[in-house]
């Protein structure tokens, strides 16, 4: 017996027989996003013009997304211990709590509702509407992706957390949005706060000081979850949890290395799937998202070994930072002018482009500040530009686009210093694009089409 | 070879005509609503004005530009704004390498090297403070009956008056205010084109200024824009002529170069 979502659930990668066991939570789940036949066939338009639905890896990714979005809504009914975390994150400390106890679910809500309700449904921007609504109003360039949190858990589609990691440390407004549902809502919340700036002319090294600090933010964090969660932190959770999730680094570099050929083989649309993935899922998503990438890994191979890629062979190679969240068409328009993508800065982590991690600390939460110091984003504004350079001998790149959130303090605030410092050591283009990576709203891929369009023609020129 | 380029902007419609690379036909009209019917009647006026009783789908190439070029359905090619504009100021002023466009709702900076390539660029579209349509609603608010009364009036201000909003909604209170309080109409709109100035110069000013600057689009004709330009980067802005065809002309020169392919 089949019923309205099996084609599109089929479509993104499910097999039969996982739709038969969970069709109950999936009618559940689909209830309370307002999800009806009608989106059912919009989504399938929406994800066909959007997504190289002929890899089969691509397909489960998508489904790997949507098995996210169901334990994400079901999981107050199930009663699981919710933790929320935002995006960008520090991992680990969520990593962390997933593996301490199966009963304790631990998500980045914001970007699972971006990615399913945004990529698959085209249907985020009532979520966005209703956070908008209820504290994060339009017109005050706060970040969409809180709005999609707020809005998720106003509507009653997403749970109110039983506890908040908020990210702090990269961005103070996740952190405030945060507050507001805590002030609403209750919601005990342990900050991780840092100091995100080196020196310029430090890089790679970077104070212990900072690793201490955000270190012992960490430790603290974890140590009032336990409180507020009533469980139990094992000694070897850390290592547990990065083994657990080891498997979909490895494949993220392995991909890197796939990403390497011209033409390209895939989009950096589904690139984008899959990174945000491990940036947002600590339980099901990563499970799925694992196998999901050994598949596309080998089909990528293939298309590799073929010659066949998305690009034309030649084509000018630039690095995005982010693909885009909820809207697919502003990430394709990229390719579509005829540049081939063959890296982001967050799959670029996973690439070989970071340093090695400096320390030898003990503590869960120094080991994962100390990594965190080699990255790049939580390191400064050098390092990024070290970071790019970097990407750009390893991939051969062109050039690079540096999108910047208008409304995302920390990214906007160097973004021509940026250009100008990462154009100045690589001697590469780049294009400074102003842009919104969370809500197509005020920044629609036509709307940006002019500055790519001319970005490419300058690069496709200086190939000749 | 009879070639033709569109620009539909935000503001107005251009279209150039060239025929053996000569400009034979030019027609400007407001957009409006219906841009398919402005399309139509500044085809047809330029057609006119070239001599032709021909269609403009009968000519050899066509490309479009601006906002709205991929509405343009007989178009042969679309060409980014910004292309068009570097095409088509080195056409004019073959020693261009600094540009400044100003129009009705963008604003943009290209350098451009010897050989006419674009080797970097800035634009804003997303706020209206350094583009014409600032201008069009301070004229509205001082009420200047023609908007090419707008520069020599701002010209002949003693004390410019600072304004001090960098939003065009702000601004336009602001100067209500001050003309309430007596503040004289020119040296408002002395602060107001110094504002428009000033505000385009920032964004250009991430990239390299060289000689020789110029200065294209619809507010290139206002005396007293050019002037602030010109005083917030010490050197002249040469301002070719029509400099609100420039993107137009661009478009029909790549389409020239298209068929000579």
């Amino acid at each position: 017996m089949s019923s309205y979502y099996d084609k599109l659930l089929t479509l993104c990668g499910f097999e039969y027989e996982e739709i038969k066991m969970e069709r109950p939570r999936i009618e559940a789940s689909f209830e309370r996003l307002g999800l009806g036949p009608e989106d059912m066939d919009t989504a399938d338009t929406w994800v066909r013009q959007n997504h190289d639905v002929s890899l089969e890896g691509v397909r489960k990714l998508l489904g790997a997304w949507l098995k996210e979005l169901i334990d994400l809504v079901l999981a107050r009914d199930e009663r699981k211990k919710i933790v929320y975390y935002g995006f960008p994150a520090i991992l680990g400390p969520g990593l962390i709590l997933s593996a301490s106890s199966e009963d304790v679910f631990v998500s980045a809500p914001d970007m699972v509702l971006d990615h399913t309700m945004g990529q698959i449904f085209n249907k985020l921007a009532p979520i966005l509407e209703a956070g908008e609504a209820n504290g994060l109003p339009p017109g005050h360039a706060l970040c969409s992706l809180w709005q999609a949190k707020v809005g998720g858990i106003a509507k009653g589609m997403i749970p109110v957390p039983d506890f908040a990691l908020a990210s702090s440390y990269y961005c103070d407004m996740g952190s405030k949005a945060d507050d507001l549902v805590t002030a609403k809502y209750g919601v005990p919340i342990a900050y991780i706060d840092g100091v995100m700036d080196s020196k310029w002319g430090e890089y790679p090294e970077y104070l212990p000081e900072r690793v201490h600090y955000l270190g012992a933010q960490i430790n603290q964090a974890l140590e009032k979850a336990e409180e507020v969660l009533k469980i139990k932190i094992a000694p070897d959770a850390w290592e547990k949890s990065r083994k657990s999730s080891q498997p979909f680094r490895d494949n993220l570099a392995r991909l890197v290395e796939v990403m390497k050929a011209d033409p390209v083989p895939v989009s950096v649309v589904e690139l984008e799937l899959l990174e945000a993935l491990s940036s947002s899922s600590t339980g099901r998503g990563i499970r799925e998202g694992i196998k999901a990438m050994d598949i596309l890994i080998h089909e990528l191979e293939k298309r590799v070994e073929a010659g066949i890629g998305v690009t034309e062979k030649g084509a000018p190679r630039v690095m995005v930072r982010l693909g885009h969240t909820s809207d697919p068409r502003v990430t394709r328009l990229i390719e579509s002018t005829g540049l081939a993508v063959p890296l982001t800065f967050i799959l670029g982590s996973f690439g070989g482009v970071k340093v090695n991690p400096r320390g030898n600390y003990t503590t869960p939460g120094e080991i994962i500040a100390d990594y965190e110091m080699t990255g790049g984003y939580y390191h400064g504004t050098e390092a990024q530009v070290h970071f790019y350079e970097k990407a750009a001998e390893l991939m051969k790149l062109d050039g690079f686009i540096s999108q910047y959130l208008y409304n995302c303090r920390p990214v906007a605030t160097i973004s021509h210093i940026q250009k100008r410092y990462l154009e100045e050591k690589t001697g590469l283009p780049v294009l400074s694009l102003e842009i919104d990576n969370f809500d197509s709203r005020a920044y629609s891929a036509d709307s940006l089409r002019t500055k790519v369009e001319t970005f490419a023609e300058l690069l496709k020129a200086k190939k000749k | 070879m009879l070639v033709a380029g569109i620009d539909v902007g935000a503001a107005t419609a251009k279209t150039v005509i060239l025929e053996d690379g000569k400009i034979t036909g030019c027609a400007i009209k407001p957009v409006g609503h219906d841009i398919k019917l402005v399309t139509k009647e500044i085809s047809k006026e330029a057609l006119y004005r070239a001599g032709l009783s021909i269609s403009m789908e009968s000519l050899d190439y066509i490309v479009s530009t601006g906002y709205a070029r991929e509405s343009i359905e007989f178009a042969d090619k679309t060409v980014s704004e910004i292309i068009c504009h570097a095409k088509g100021a080195c056409f004019m002023i073959p020693s261009t390498r600094f540009l400044i466009d100003m129009g009705g709702q963008d604003s943009k900076a290209i350098e451009i090297d010897q050989e006419g390539n674009i080797i970097n660029f800035i634009m804003n579209d997303k706020c209206a403070a350094g583009t014409g349509r600032f201008l069009e609603v301070m004229a509205h608010i001082l009420q200047v009956e023609s908007m090419d009364d707008m520069g020599p009036l701002a010209l002949q201000s003693k004390e410019p008056c600072p304004i001090s909003s960098t939003c065009t909604i702000f601004a336009e209170t602001e100067v209500v205010v001050l003309r309430a309080g007596g503040k004289g109409r020119n040296d408002l709109l002395a602060g107001v084109h110094k504002s428009v100035a000033s505000r385009v110069a920032a964004m250009a000013k991430n990239l390299t200024c060289k000689p020789d600057t110029v200065f294209t689009g619809g507010v290139a004709r206002n005396t007293g824009v050019k002037k602030y330009l010109e005083e917030e980067f010490e050197r002249e802005f040469l301002v070719p002529e029509e400099p609100q065809m420039i993107g137009a002309l661009g478009a029909a020169l790549i389409a020239q170069a298209q068929l000579l392919k």
